[in-house]
Protein backbone atom coordinates (compact mmCIF):
# COMPACT_ATOMS: atom_id res chain seq x y z
CA UNK A 1 0.00 0.00 0.00
CA UNK A 2 1.20 3.37 -0.97
CA UNK A 3 0.07 5.03 2.22
CA UNK A 4 1.81 2.53 4.43
CA UNK A 5 5.02 2.82 2.43
CA UNK A 6 4.92 6.60 2.68
CA UNK A 7 4.54 6.35 6.45
CA UNK A 8 7.60 4.17 6.86
CA UNK A 9 9.80 6.39 4.68
CA UNK A 10 9.09 9.73 6.31
CA UNK A 11 7.77 10.33 9.81
CA UNK A 12 7.52 14.12 9.54
CA UNK A 13 4.56 14.69 7.24
CA UNK A 14 1.91 12.79 9.19
CA UNK A 15 -0.18 15.91 9.64
CA UNK A 16 -0.33 16.44 5.88
CA UNK A 17 -0.95 12.78 5.09
CA UNK A 18 -3.82 12.15 7.48
CA UNK A 19 -6.43 14.25 5.70
CA UNK A 20 -5.41 12.55 2.45
CA UNK A 21 -5.86 9.12 4.00
CA UNK A 22 -9.18 10.18 5.44
CA UNK A 23 -10.18 11.49 2.10
CA UNK A 24 -9.35 8.20 0.44
CA UNK A 25 -11.13 6.17 3.04
CA UNK A 26 -14.11 8.44 2.78
CA UNK A 27 -14.16 7.98 -0.97
CA UNK A 28 -13.90 4.23 -0.63
CA UNK A 29 -16.75 4.29 1.84
CA UNK A 30 -18.86 6.33 -0.55
CA UNK A 31 -18.12 3.95 -3.37
CA UNK A 32 -19.03 1.03 -1.20
CA UNK A 33 -22.30 2.73 -0.26
CA UNK A 34 -23.00 3.40 -3.90
CA UNK A 35 -22.39 -0.24 -4.74
CA UNK A 36 -24.67 -1.41 -1.97
CA UNK A 37 -27.34 0.95 -3.15
CA UNK A 38 -27.05 -0.42 -6.68
CA UNK A 39 -27.21 -3.95 -5.44
CA UNK A 40 -30.25 -3.16 -3.36
CA UNK A 41 -31.93 -1.49 -6.28
CA UNK A 42 -31.46 -4.45 -8.53
CA UNK A 43 -32.81 -6.62 -5.72
CA UNK A 44 -35.97 -4.59 -5.46
CA UNK A 45 -36.53 -4.83 -9.18
CA UNK A 46 -36.67 -8.57 -9.00
CA UNK A 47 -38.87 -8.44 -5.93
CA UNK A 48 -41.22 -6.17 -7.73
CA UNK A 49 -41.30 -8.56 -10.62
CA UNK A 50 -42.15 -11.49 -8.48
CA UNK A 51 -44.73 -9.38 -6.64
CA UNK A 52 -46.29 -8.59 -9.96
CA UNK A 53 -46.20 -12.27 -10.83
CA UNK A 54 -47.87 -13.47 -7.67
CA UNK A 55 -50.51 -10.75 -7.86
CA UNK A 56 -51.42 -11.59 -11.46
CA UNK A 57 -51.16 -15.28 -10.88
CA UNK A 58 -53.37 -15.24 -7.82
CA UNK A 59 -56.05 -13.05 -9.33
CA UNK A 60 -56.14 -15.23 -12.44
CA UNK A 61 -56.26 -18.32 -10.28
CA UNK A 62 -59.17 -16.88 -8.26
CA UNK A 63 -61.01 -16.08 -11.49
CA UNK A 64 -60.63 -19.64 -12.71
CA UNK A 65 -61.73 -21.07 -9.39
CA UNK A 66 -64.75 -18.83 -9.49
CA UNK A 67 -65.60 -20.05 -12.99
CA UNK A 68 -65.28 -23.67 -11.95
CA UNK A 69 -67.42 -23.17 -8.88
CA UNK A 70 -70.17 -21.30 -10.66
CA UNK A 71 -70.27 -23.68 -13.62
CA UNK A 72 -73.92 -24.61 -14.15
CA UNK A 73 -74.42 -28.27 -13.39
CA UNK A 74 -77.75 -28.66 -15.14
CA UNK A 75 -77.37 -27.07 -18.56
CA UNK A 76 -75.07 -29.28 -20.59
CA UNK A 77 -74.26 -26.76 -23.31
CA UNK A 78 -73.52 -23.95 -20.90
CA UNK A 79 -71.40 -26.23 -18.75
CA UNK A 80 -69.49 -27.39 -21.80
CA UNK A 81 -68.82 -23.79 -22.79
CA UNK A 82 -67.67 -22.76 -19.36
CA UNK A 83 -65.39 -25.75 -18.97
CA UNK A 84 -63.85 -25.02 -22.33
CA UNK A 85 -63.15 -21.48 -21.21
CA UNK A 86 -61.64 -22.77 -18.00
CA UNK A 87 -59.39 -25.15 -19.91
CA UNK A 88 -58.22 -22.28 -22.05
CA UNK A 89 -57.57 -20.07 -19.03
CA UNK A 90 -55.59 -22.73 -17.27
CA UNK A 91 -53.46 -23.15 -20.35
CA UNK A 92 -52.83 -19.41 -20.42
CA UNK A 93 -51.91 -19.48 -16.77
CA UNK A 94 -49.47 -22.31 -17.34
CA UNK A 95 -47.91 -20.33 -20.14
CA UNK A 96 -47.63 -17.25 -17.96
CA UNK A 97 -45.93 -19.38 -15.33
CA UNK A 98 -43.53 -20.80 -17.88
CA UNK A 99 -42.65 -17.32 -19.09
CA UNK A 100 -42.03 -16.11 -15.56
CA UNK A 101 -39.87 -19.05 -14.57
CA UNK A 102 -36.69 -17.05 -15.04
CA UNK A 103 -37.06 -14.78 -12.02
CA UNK A 104 -39.02 -16.99 -9.64
CA UNK A 105 -37.44 -18.74 -6.73
CA UNK A 106 -37.81 -22.46 -6.80
CA UNK A 107 -40.22 -22.33 -3.90
CA UNK A 108 -42.52 -19.91 -5.70
CA UNK A 109 -42.25 -21.98 -8.83
CA UNK A 110 -43.25 -25.14 -7.03
CA UNK A 111 -46.13 -23.39 -5.29
CA UNK A 112 -47.42 -22.01 -8.56
CA UNK A 113 -47.11 -25.34 -10.30
CA UNK A 114 -49.00 -27.03 -7.49
CA UNK A 115 -51.79 -24.45 -7.86
CA UNK A 116 -52.02 -25.08 -11.60
CA UNK A 117 -52.20 -28.81 -11.00
CA UNK A 118 -54.87 -28.32 -8.40
CA UNK A 119 -56.89 -26.24 -10.86
CA UNK A 120 -56.49 -28.96 -13.46
CA UNK A 121 -57.77 -31.63 -11.13
CA UNK A 122 -60.73 -29.59 -9.94
CA UNK A 123 -61.54 -28.93 -13.59
CA UNK A 124 -61.45 -32.67 -14.26
CA UNK A 125 -63.71 -33.30 -11.28
CA UNK A 126 -66.14 -30.66 -12.41
CA UNK A 127 -66.15 -32.10 -15.89
CA UNK A 128 -66.94 -35.54 -14.54
CA UNK A 129 -69.88 -34.11 -12.64
CA UNK A 130 -71.26 -31.72 -15.25
CA UNK A 131 -70.61 -33.79 -18.37
CA UNK A 132 -70.66 -37.45 -17.38
CA UNK A 133 -68.96 -39.63 -19.94
CA UNK A 134 -70.79 -41.69 -22.51
CA UNK A 135 -69.23 -44.75 -20.94
CA UNK A 136 -71.66 -44.86 -18.05
CA UNK A 137 -74.73 -44.36 -20.18
CA UNK A 138 -73.55 -47.13 -22.39
CA UNK A 139 -72.78 -49.65 -19.70
CA UNK A 140 -76.33 -49.79 -18.55
CA UNK A 141 -77.48 -50.22 -22.12
CA UNK A 142 -74.89 -52.90 -22.71
CA UNK A 143 -76.07 -54.71 -19.63
CA UNK A 144 -79.58 -54.63 -21.05
CA UNK A 145 -78.47 -55.94 -24.41
CA UNK A 146 -76.35 -58.63 -22.89
CA UNK A 147 -79.39 -60.06 -21.13
CA UNK A 148 -80.99 -61.15 -24.36
CA UNK A 149 -78.16 -62.92 -26.04
CA UNK A 150 -74.86 -63.51 -24.39
CA UNK A 151 -75.24 -63.33 -20.64
CA UNK A 152 -73.51 -66.61 -20.03
CA UNK A 153 -70.81 -66.02 -22.56
CA UNK A 154 -69.81 -62.54 -21.50
CA UNK A 155 -69.84 -63.17 -17.75
CA UNK A 156 -67.80 -66.29 -18.30
CA UNK A 157 -65.39 -64.27 -20.36
CA UNK A 158 -64.93 -61.49 -17.83
CA UNK A 159 -64.48 -63.92 -14.98
CA UNK A 160 -61.98 -65.78 -17.04
CA UNK A 161 -60.02 -62.63 -17.79
CA UNK A 162 -59.97 -61.75 -14.10
CA UNK A 163 -58.71 -65.03 -12.79
CA UNK A 164 -56.61 -66.37 -15.60
CA UNK A 165 -53.04 -65.25 -15.71
CA UNK A 166 -52.06 -66.87 -19.00
CA UNK A 167 -51.66 -64.21 -21.65
CA UNK A 168 -53.21 -66.17 -24.50
CA UNK A 169 -56.45 -66.98 -22.84
CA UNK A 170 -56.90 -63.48 -21.51
CA UNK A 171 -56.58 -62.21 -25.04
CA UNK A 172 -58.99 -64.75 -26.39
CA UNK A 173 -61.56 -63.98 -23.76
CA UNK A 174 -61.07 -60.30 -24.33
CA UNK A 175 -61.60 -60.63 -28.05
CA UNK A 176 -64.80 -62.60 -27.73
CA UNK A 177 -66.20 -60.58 -24.86
CA UNK A 178 -66.97 -57.24 -26.35
CA UNK A 179 -67.18 -57.74 -30.08
CA UNK A 180 -70.27 -58.29 -32.11
CA UNK A 181 -70.60 -59.07 -35.79
CA UNK A 182 -70.55 -61.94 -38.25
CA UNK A 183 -67.87 -64.52 -39.02
CA UNK A 184 -67.48 -67.56 -41.27
CA UNK A 185 -70.50 -67.26 -43.52
CA UNK A 186 -71.07 -68.02 -47.18
CA UNK A 187 -73.85 -66.70 -49.42
CA UNK A 188 -75.97 -65.31 -46.57
CA UNK A 189 -77.97 -62.19 -46.01
CA UNK A 190 -76.91 -60.75 -42.68
CA UNK A 191 -78.46 -57.83 -40.79
CA UNK A 192 -77.93 -56.20 -37.44
CA UNK A 193 -80.22 -53.65 -35.87
CA UNK A 194 -79.26 -50.39 -34.23
CA UNK A 195 -79.72 -51.55 -30.64
CA UNK A 196 -77.34 -54.47 -31.18
CA UNK A 197 -74.40 -52.47 -32.40
CA UNK A 198 -74.87 -49.01 -30.92
CA UNK A 199 -71.39 -47.72 -29.98
CA UNK A 200 -69.88 -51.21 -29.92
CA UNK A 201 -66.96 -52.64 -31.88
CA UNK A 202 -68.20 -54.62 -34.85
CA UNK A 203 -66.16 -57.35 -36.57
CA UNK A 204 -66.98 -58.89 -39.92
CA UNK A 205 -64.58 -61.67 -40.87
CA UNK A 206 -64.28 -64.60 -43.26
CA UNK A 207 -67.40 -63.84 -45.26
CA UNK A 208 -67.95 -64.84 -48.88
CA UNK A 209 -70.74 -63.75 -51.22
CA UNK A 210 -72.74 -62.19 -48.42
CA UNK A 211 -74.93 -59.12 -48.21
CA UNK A 212 -74.39 -57.44 -44.86
CA UNK A 213 -76.46 -54.54 -43.60
CA UNK A 214 -75.66 -52.90 -40.28
CA UNK A 215 -78.05 -50.26 -38.97
CA UNK A 216 -76.98 -48.02 -36.14
CA UNK A 217 -73.71 -46.42 -35.14
CA UNK A 218 -70.82 -48.70 -34.14
CA UNK A 219 -67.76 -47.36 -32.34
CA UNK A 220 -65.34 -49.09 -34.73
CA UNK A 221 -65.85 -51.44 -37.65
CA UNK A 222 -63.35 -54.14 -38.62
CA UNK A 223 -63.76 -55.88 -41.96
CA UNK A 224 -61.30 -58.74 -42.40
CA UNK A 225 -60.89 -61.52 -44.96
CA UNK A 226 -64.04 -60.80 -46.89
CA UNK A 227 -64.66 -61.85 -50.53
CA UNK A 228 -67.30 -60.62 -52.98
CA UNK A 229 -69.59 -59.10 -50.39
CA UNK A 230 -71.75 -56.02 -50.20
CA UNK A 231 -71.42 -54.32 -46.82
CA UNK A 232 -73.55 -51.35 -45.78
CA UNK A 233 -73.10 -49.76 -42.41
CA UNK A 234 -74.45 -46.76 -40.48
CA UNK A 235 -72.18 -43.94 -39.24
CA UNK A 236 -69.03 -45.23 -37.48
CA UNK A 237 -67.83 -42.92 -34.68
CA UNK A 238 -64.13 -43.57 -35.10
CA UNK A 239 -62.21 -45.75 -37.55
CA UNK A 240 -63.10 -48.40 -40.08
CA UNK A 241 -60.42 -51.02 -40.72
CA UNK A 242 -60.54 -52.96 -43.97
CA UNK A 243 -57.99 -55.76 -44.26
CA UNK A 244 -57.54 -58.59 -46.78
CA UNK A 245 -60.67 -57.92 -48.76
CA UNK A 246 -61.35 -58.39 -52.45
CA UNK A 247 -64.19 -57.92 -54.88
CA UNK A 248 -66.35 -56.09 -52.34
CA UNK A 249 -68.63 -53.09 -52.37
CA UNK A 250 -68.55 -51.18 -49.10
CA UNK A 251 -70.57 -48.18 -48.02
CA UNK A 252 -70.37 -46.31 -44.72
CA UNK A 253 -69.71 -42.94 -43.07
CA UNK A 254 -66.79 -42.84 -40.63
CA UNK A 255 -64.15 -40.59 -39.10
CA UNK A 256 -61.13 -42.38 -40.55
CA UNK A 257 -60.79 -45.25 -43.01
CA UNK A 258 -57.73 -47.48 -42.96
CA UNK A 259 -57.56 -49.94 -45.82
CA UNK A 260 -54.89 -52.65 -45.97
CA UNK A 261 -54.08 -55.50 -48.39
CA UNK A 262 -57.27 -54.99 -50.31
CA UNK A 263 -57.91 -55.42 -54.04
CA UNK A 264 -60.71 -54.74 -56.51
CA UNK A 265 -63.02 -53.07 -54.06
CA UNK A 266 -65.44 -50.17 -54.39
CA UNK A 267 -65.97 -47.93 -51.40
CA UNK A 268 -68.86 -45.45 -51.18
CA UNK A 269 -67.53 -43.29 -48.45
CA UNK A 270 -68.26 -40.41 -46.13
CA UNK A 271 -65.09 -39.68 -44.19
CA UNK A 272 -64.63 -36.64 -41.99
CA UNK A 273 -60.87 -36.85 -41.66
CA UNK A 274 -58.97 -38.97 -44.19
CA UNK A 275 -59.01 -42.33 -45.91
CA UNK A 276 -55.74 -44.17 -46.32
CA UNK A 277 -54.73 -47.25 -48.27
CA UNK A 278 -51.69 -49.44 -47.73
CA UNK A 279 -50.65 -52.42 -49.85
CA UNK A 280 -53.83 -52.10 -51.89
CA UNK A 281 -54.62 -52.32 -55.57
CA UNK A 282 -57.54 -51.22 -57.67
CA UNK A 283 -59.57 -49.64 -54.90
CA UNK A 284 -62.17 -47.17 -56.14
CA UNK A 285 -63.93 -44.45 -54.20
CA UNK A 286 -67.20 -42.56 -54.54
CA UNK A 287 -69.25 -40.45 -52.12
CA UNK A 288 -71.59 -42.20 -49.69
CA UNK A 289 -75.14 -42.41 -51.03
CA UNK A 290 -76.93 -45.10 -49.06
CA UNK A 291 -79.65 -43.95 -46.70
CA UNK A 292 -82.11 -45.65 -44.36
CA UNK A 293 -84.84 -44.59 -41.93
CA UNK A 294 -83.28 -43.42 -38.70
CA UNK A 295 -79.89 -42.62 -40.21
CA UNK A 296 -80.10 -39.00 -39.06
CA UNK A 297 -80.30 -40.12 -35.45
CA UNK A 298 -77.38 -42.48 -35.93
CA UNK A 299 -75.35 -39.62 -37.36
CA UNK A 300 -76.03 -37.66 -34.20
CA UNK A 301 -74.99 -40.62 -32.03
CA UNK A 302 -71.78 -41.04 -34.02
CA UNK A 303 -70.85 -37.38 -33.69
CA UNK A 304 -69.74 -37.23 -37.33
CA UNK A 305 -69.94 -33.97 -39.25
CA UNK A 306 -72.32 -34.50 -42.18
CA UNK A 307 -71.04 -31.43 -43.97
CA UNK A 308 -67.45 -32.60 -44.16
CA UNK A 309 -66.73 -35.43 -46.56
CA UNK A 310 -63.15 -35.97 -47.75
CA UNK A 311 -63.92 -39.15 -49.67
CA UNK A 312 -61.71 -38.19 -52.59
CA UNK A 313 -58.63 -37.33 -50.52
CA UNK A 314 -56.98 -40.71 -50.16
CA UNK A 315 -53.44 -41.12 -48.81
CA UNK A 316 -51.57 -44.10 -50.22
CA UNK A 317 -48.79 -45.09 -47.82
CA UNK A 318 -47.05 -46.96 -50.61
CA UNK A 319 -47.03 -43.94 -52.88
CA UNK A 320 -45.17 -41.06 -51.34
CA UNK A 321 -44.55 -39.10 -54.54
CA UNK A 322 -46.56 -35.93 -54.14
CA UNK A 323 -46.73 -34.81 -57.73
CA UNK A 324 -47.96 -37.98 -59.44
CA UNK A 325 -51.21 -39.62 -58.33
CA UNK A 326 -51.12 -43.12 -56.88
CA UNK A 327 -51.96 -45.88 -59.37
CA UNK A 328 -53.50 -47.97 -56.60
CA UNK A 329 -56.76 -46.11 -56.22
CA UNK A 330 -59.20 -44.19 -58.39
CA UNK A 331 -62.48 -42.33 -58.33
CA UNK A 332 -65.51 -44.23 -59.60
CA UNK A 333 -66.80 -42.30 -62.66
CA UNK A 334 -70.17 -40.71 -61.99
CA UNK A 335 -71.85 -42.65 -64.77
CA UNK A 336 -71.21 -46.01 -63.15
CA UNK A 337 -71.89 -45.12 -59.53
CA UNK A 338 -74.71 -46.90 -57.73
CA UNK A 339 -77.23 -45.07 -55.69
CA UNK A 340 -80.03 -47.61 -55.66
CA UNK A 341 -78.92 -49.92 -52.87
CA UNK A 342 -80.52 -53.29 -52.88
CA UNK A 343 -81.31 -54.27 -49.33
CA UNK A 344 -82.08 -57.95 -49.18
CA UNK A 345 -84.34 -59.21 -46.40
CA UNK A 346 -82.73 -61.78 -44.13
CA UNK A 347 -83.70 -65.28 -45.12
CA UNK A 348 -83.64 -66.77 -41.64
CA UNK B 1 -28.10 -10.72 -11.05
CA UNK B 2 -26.26 -11.09 -14.34
CA UNK B 3 -24.45 -14.23 -13.39
CA UNK B 4 -27.57 -15.77 -11.92
CA UNK B 5 -29.46 -15.13 -15.12
CA UNK B 6 -26.75 -16.73 -17.17
CA UNK B 7 -26.68 -19.73 -14.88
CA UNK B 8 -30.42 -20.10 -14.99
CA UNK B 9 -30.42 -19.79 -18.74
CA UNK B 10 -27.77 -22.47 -19.02
CA UNK B 11 -29.71 -24.71 -16.73
CA UNK B 12 -32.84 -24.11 -18.72
CA UNK B 13 -31.07 -25.15 -21.85
CA UNK B 14 -30.13 -28.40 -20.20
CA UNK B 15 -33.66 -29.11 -19.10
CA UNK B 16 -34.54 -30.34 -22.51
CA UNK B 17 -35.90 -33.78 -23.20
CA UNK B 18 -36.54 -35.71 -26.31
CA UNK B 19 -39.58 -37.95 -26.26
CA UNK B 20 -40.37 -40.41 -29.03
CA UNK B 21 -43.97 -41.47 -29.43
CA UNK B 22 -44.58 -44.74 -31.25
CA UNK B 23 -47.29 -47.38 -31.56
CA UNK B 24 -49.41 -49.16 -34.16
CA UNK B 25 -51.50 -47.10 -36.54
CA UNK B 26 -54.77 -45.79 -35.09
CA UNK B 27 -53.38 -45.96 -31.55
CA UNK B 28 -53.95 -42.22 -31.08
CA UNK B 29 -50.40 -40.87 -31.04
CA UNK B 30 -51.17 -37.68 -32.93
CA UNK B 31 -54.33 -37.15 -30.91
CA UNK B 32 -52.36 -37.42 -27.66
CA UNK B 33 -49.79 -34.96 -28.94
CA UNK B 34 -52.38 -32.45 -30.08
CA UNK B 35 -54.52 -32.81 -26.98
CA UNK B 36 -51.48 -32.33 -24.79
CA UNK B 37 -50.69 -29.19 -26.72
CA UNK B 38 -54.27 -27.98 -26.47
CA UNK B 39 -55.09 -28.23 -30.17
CA UNK B 40 -58.24 -29.37 -31.95
CA UNK B 41 -58.37 -33.16 -32.18
CA UNK B 42 -61.47 -33.67 -34.31
CA UNK B 43 -59.85 -33.45 -37.73
CA UNK B 44 -56.76 -35.60 -37.33
CA UNK B 45 -55.79 -37.76 -40.30
CA UNK B 46 -53.62 -40.87 -40.28
CA UNK B 47 -50.06 -39.57 -40.02
CA UNK B 48 -48.20 -39.77 -43.29
CA UNK B 49 -44.70 -39.10 -42.00
CA UNK B 50 -44.22 -37.47 -38.60
CA UNK B 51 -45.09 -34.52 -36.37
CA UNK B 52 -42.76 -32.69 -34.02
CA UNK B 53 -43.88 -30.45 -31.21
CA UNK B 54 -41.74 -28.50 -28.81
CA UNK B 55 -43.53 -27.51 -25.68
CA UNK B 56 -42.81 -26.36 -22.17
CA UNK B 57 -44.08 -28.36 -19.30
CA UNK B 58 -43.16 -28.01 -15.62
CA UNK B 59 -40.14 -26.02 -16.61
CA UNK B 60 -38.88 -28.66 -18.99
CA UNK B 61 -38.62 -28.17 -22.69
CA UNK B 62 -40.06 -31.24 -24.37
CA UNK B 63 -39.33 -32.18 -27.94
CA UNK B 64 -42.00 -34.70 -28.78
CA UNK B 65 -41.69 -36.74 -31.97
CA UNK B 66 -44.80 -38.46 -33.21
CA UNK B 67 -44.03 -40.87 -36.03
CA UNK B 68 -46.74 -42.55 -38.14
CA UNK B 69 -47.57 -46.12 -37.20
CA UNK B 70 -48.66 -47.62 -40.51
CA UNK B 71 -46.87 -50.82 -41.41
CA UNK B 72 -45.01 -49.18 -44.25
CA UNK B 73 -43.69 -46.45 -41.94
CA UNK B 74 -42.50 -48.69 -39.10
CA UNK B 75 -39.21 -49.42 -40.83
CA UNK B 76 -38.45 -45.70 -40.57
CA UNK B 77 -38.92 -45.62 -36.81
CA UNK B 78 -35.27 -46.39 -36.26
CA UNK B 79 -34.30 -43.09 -37.87
CA UNK B 80 -35.71 -41.36 -34.80
CA UNK B 81 -34.09 -43.44 -32.04
CA UNK B 82 -30.95 -41.35 -31.54
CA UNK B 83 -30.67 -39.55 -28.18
CA UNK B 84 -34.20 -40.36 -27.11
CA UNK B 85 -34.77 -39.78 -23.38
CA UNK B 86 -38.24 -41.23 -23.17
CA UNK B 87 -40.22 -43.65 -25.30
CA UNK B 88 -43.99 -43.30 -25.24
CA UNK B 89 -45.68 -46.44 -26.52
CA UNK B 90 -49.31 -45.81 -27.35
CA UNK B 91 -51.80 -48.70 -27.41
CA UNK B 92 -55.35 -48.67 -28.73
CA UNK B 93 -56.98 -50.45 -25.79
CA UNK B 94 -60.03 -51.30 -27.87
CA UNK B 95 -58.07 -52.93 -30.69
CA UNK B 96 -58.07 -56.48 -29.36
CA UNK B 97 -57.31 -58.01 -32.72
CA UNK B 98 -53.86 -56.48 -32.99
CA UNK B 99 -52.59 -56.70 -29.42
CA UNK B 100 -50.26 -59.49 -30.45
CA UNK B 101 -48.81 -57.29 -33.24
CA UNK B 102 -48.49 -54.54 -30.69
CA UNK B 103 -46.55 -56.74 -28.28
CA UNK B 104 -44.15 -57.87 -31.00
CA UNK B 105 -43.42 -54.37 -32.22
CA UNK B 106 -42.77 -53.15 -28.68
CA UNK B 107 -40.47 -56.06 -27.89
CA UNK B 108 -38.48 -55.38 -31.04
CA UNK B 109 -38.06 -51.75 -29.97
CA UNK B 110 -36.82 -52.67 -26.52
CA UNK B 111 -34.00 -54.70 -28.03
CA UNK B 112 -32.82 -51.61 -29.85
CA UNK B 113 -29.43 -50.47 -28.59
CA UNK B 114 -30.04 -46.78 -29.17
CA UNK B 115 -33.15 -46.90 -26.98
CA UNK B 116 -31.39 -48.76 -24.20
CA UNK B 117 -31.26 -45.76 -21.87
CA UNK B 118 -34.78 -44.53 -22.51
CA UNK B 119 -37.63 -44.64 -20.02
CA UNK B 120 -40.74 -46.41 -21.30
CA UNK B 121 -44.23 -45.05 -20.76
CA UNK B 122 -47.08 -47.19 -22.08
CA UNK B 123 -50.30 -45.30 -22.66
CA UNK B 124 -53.31 -47.64 -22.66
CA UNK B 125 -55.26 -45.14 -24.74
CA UNK B 126 -58.97 -44.91 -25.59
CA UNK B 127 -60.16 -45.75 -22.09
CA UNK B 128 -63.22 -43.64 -22.91
CA UNK B 129 -64.46 -46.30 -25.35
CA UNK B 130 -66.87 -48.83 -23.89
CA UNK B 131 -64.97 -51.70 -25.52
CA UNK B 132 -61.58 -50.73 -24.12
CA UNK B 133 -59.48 -53.23 -22.20
CA UNK B 134 -58.26 -52.18 -18.78
CA UNK B 135 -54.64 -51.22 -18.32
CA UNK B 136 -54.12 -54.43 -16.33
CA UNK B 137 -55.27 -56.48 -19.32
CA UNK B 138 -52.97 -54.51 -21.61
CA UNK B 139 -50.10 -54.95 -19.18
CA UNK B 140 -50.62 -58.69 -19.34
CA UNK B 141 -51.17 -58.84 -23.08
CA UNK B 142 -47.97 -56.92 -23.75
CA UNK B 143 -46.09 -58.94 -21.10
CA UNK B 144 -44.79 -55.73 -19.56
CA UNK B 145 -43.77 -57.44 -16.35
CA UNK B 146 -41.09 -59.27 -18.30
CA UNK B 147 -39.34 -56.01 -19.13
CA UNK B 148 -36.19 -55.79 -17.05
CA UNK B 149 -34.12 -53.55 -19.30
CA UNK B 150 -36.02 -50.30 -18.99
CA UNK B 151 -37.82 -48.27 -16.38
CA UNK B 152 -41.46 -48.56 -17.38
CA UNK B 153 -44.98 -47.69 -16.33
CA UNK B 154 -48.40 -48.20 -17.86
CA UNK B 155 -51.14 -45.60 -17.57
CA UNK B 156 -54.70 -45.80 -18.80
CA UNK B 157 -55.68 -42.62 -20.60
CA UNK B 158 -57.98 -41.06 -23.12
CA UNK B 159 -56.64 -38.67 -25.70
CA UNK B 160 -60.15 -37.50 -26.49
CA UNK B 161 -61.07 -36.49 -22.94
CA UNK B 162 -57.48 -35.76 -21.95
CA UNK B 163 -57.81 -38.03 -18.93
CA UNK B 164 -54.48 -39.02 -17.36
CA UNK B 165 -52.32 -37.61 -20.15
CA UNK B 166 -50.70 -35.24 -17.69
CA UNK B 167 -50.22 -37.96 -15.09
CA UNK B 168 -48.40 -40.08 -17.64
CA UNK B 169 -46.14 -37.36 -18.91
CA UNK B 170 -45.40 -36.22 -15.36
CA UNK B 171 -44.29 -39.73 -14.41
CA UNK B 172 -42.10 -39.87 -17.49
CA UNK B 173 -40.53 -36.50 -16.73
CA UNK B 174 -39.85 -37.43 -13.12
CA UNK B 175 -38.19 -40.65 -14.12
CA UNK B 176 -36.05 -39.04 -16.79
CA UNK B 177 -35.19 -36.07 -14.59
CA UNK B 178 -34.09 -38.36 -11.77
CA UNK B 179 -31.73 -39.98 -14.23
CA UNK B 180 -30.38 -36.98 -16.09
CA UNK B 181 -30.60 -33.94 -13.85
CA UNK B 182 -29.37 -35.55 -10.68
CA UNK B 183 -27.99 -32.21 -9.55
CA UNK B 184 -31.51 -30.91 -8.80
Amino acid sequence: MEVGAGNGDTGLSDTVKIPERLLRRDQARLEEAERRKDAKESQTVSEEKSDFFSATFNSEKAAIEHLINTCPGTDRDAACKTLEEVTHKIQQLQKFLNDSMMFLTSYELRQAQASVQKLQSSLAEKRDVALPKKKFAFRSRQAGAAKNTETTQSTAATEKSKSDSVVGSVLEAAISADMCGFSNADSKVLTKKADEIQQRDVLLSHLTNCKVTLYGSPSTLHIKNVRNCQILCGPVSSSVFVDQCSGCTLSFPCQQLRTHNTTDTKIYLHVTSRAIIEDCQNVAFAPFTWTYPGMDDDFIVSGLDRERNNWSQVDDFNWLAANTPSPNWSVIPEAVRTDAWEIAVPSE
Amino acid sequence: MGLLTILKKLKQKEREMRLLMLGLDNAGKTTILKKFNGEDVSTISPTLGFNIKTLEHRGFKLNIWDVGGQKSLRSYWRNYFESTDGLVWVVDSADRLRLEDCRKELNALLLEERLAGATLLVFANKQDLPGALSKEAIREALALDDIKTHHWSIIGCSAITGENLLTGVDWLLDDIAARIFTAD
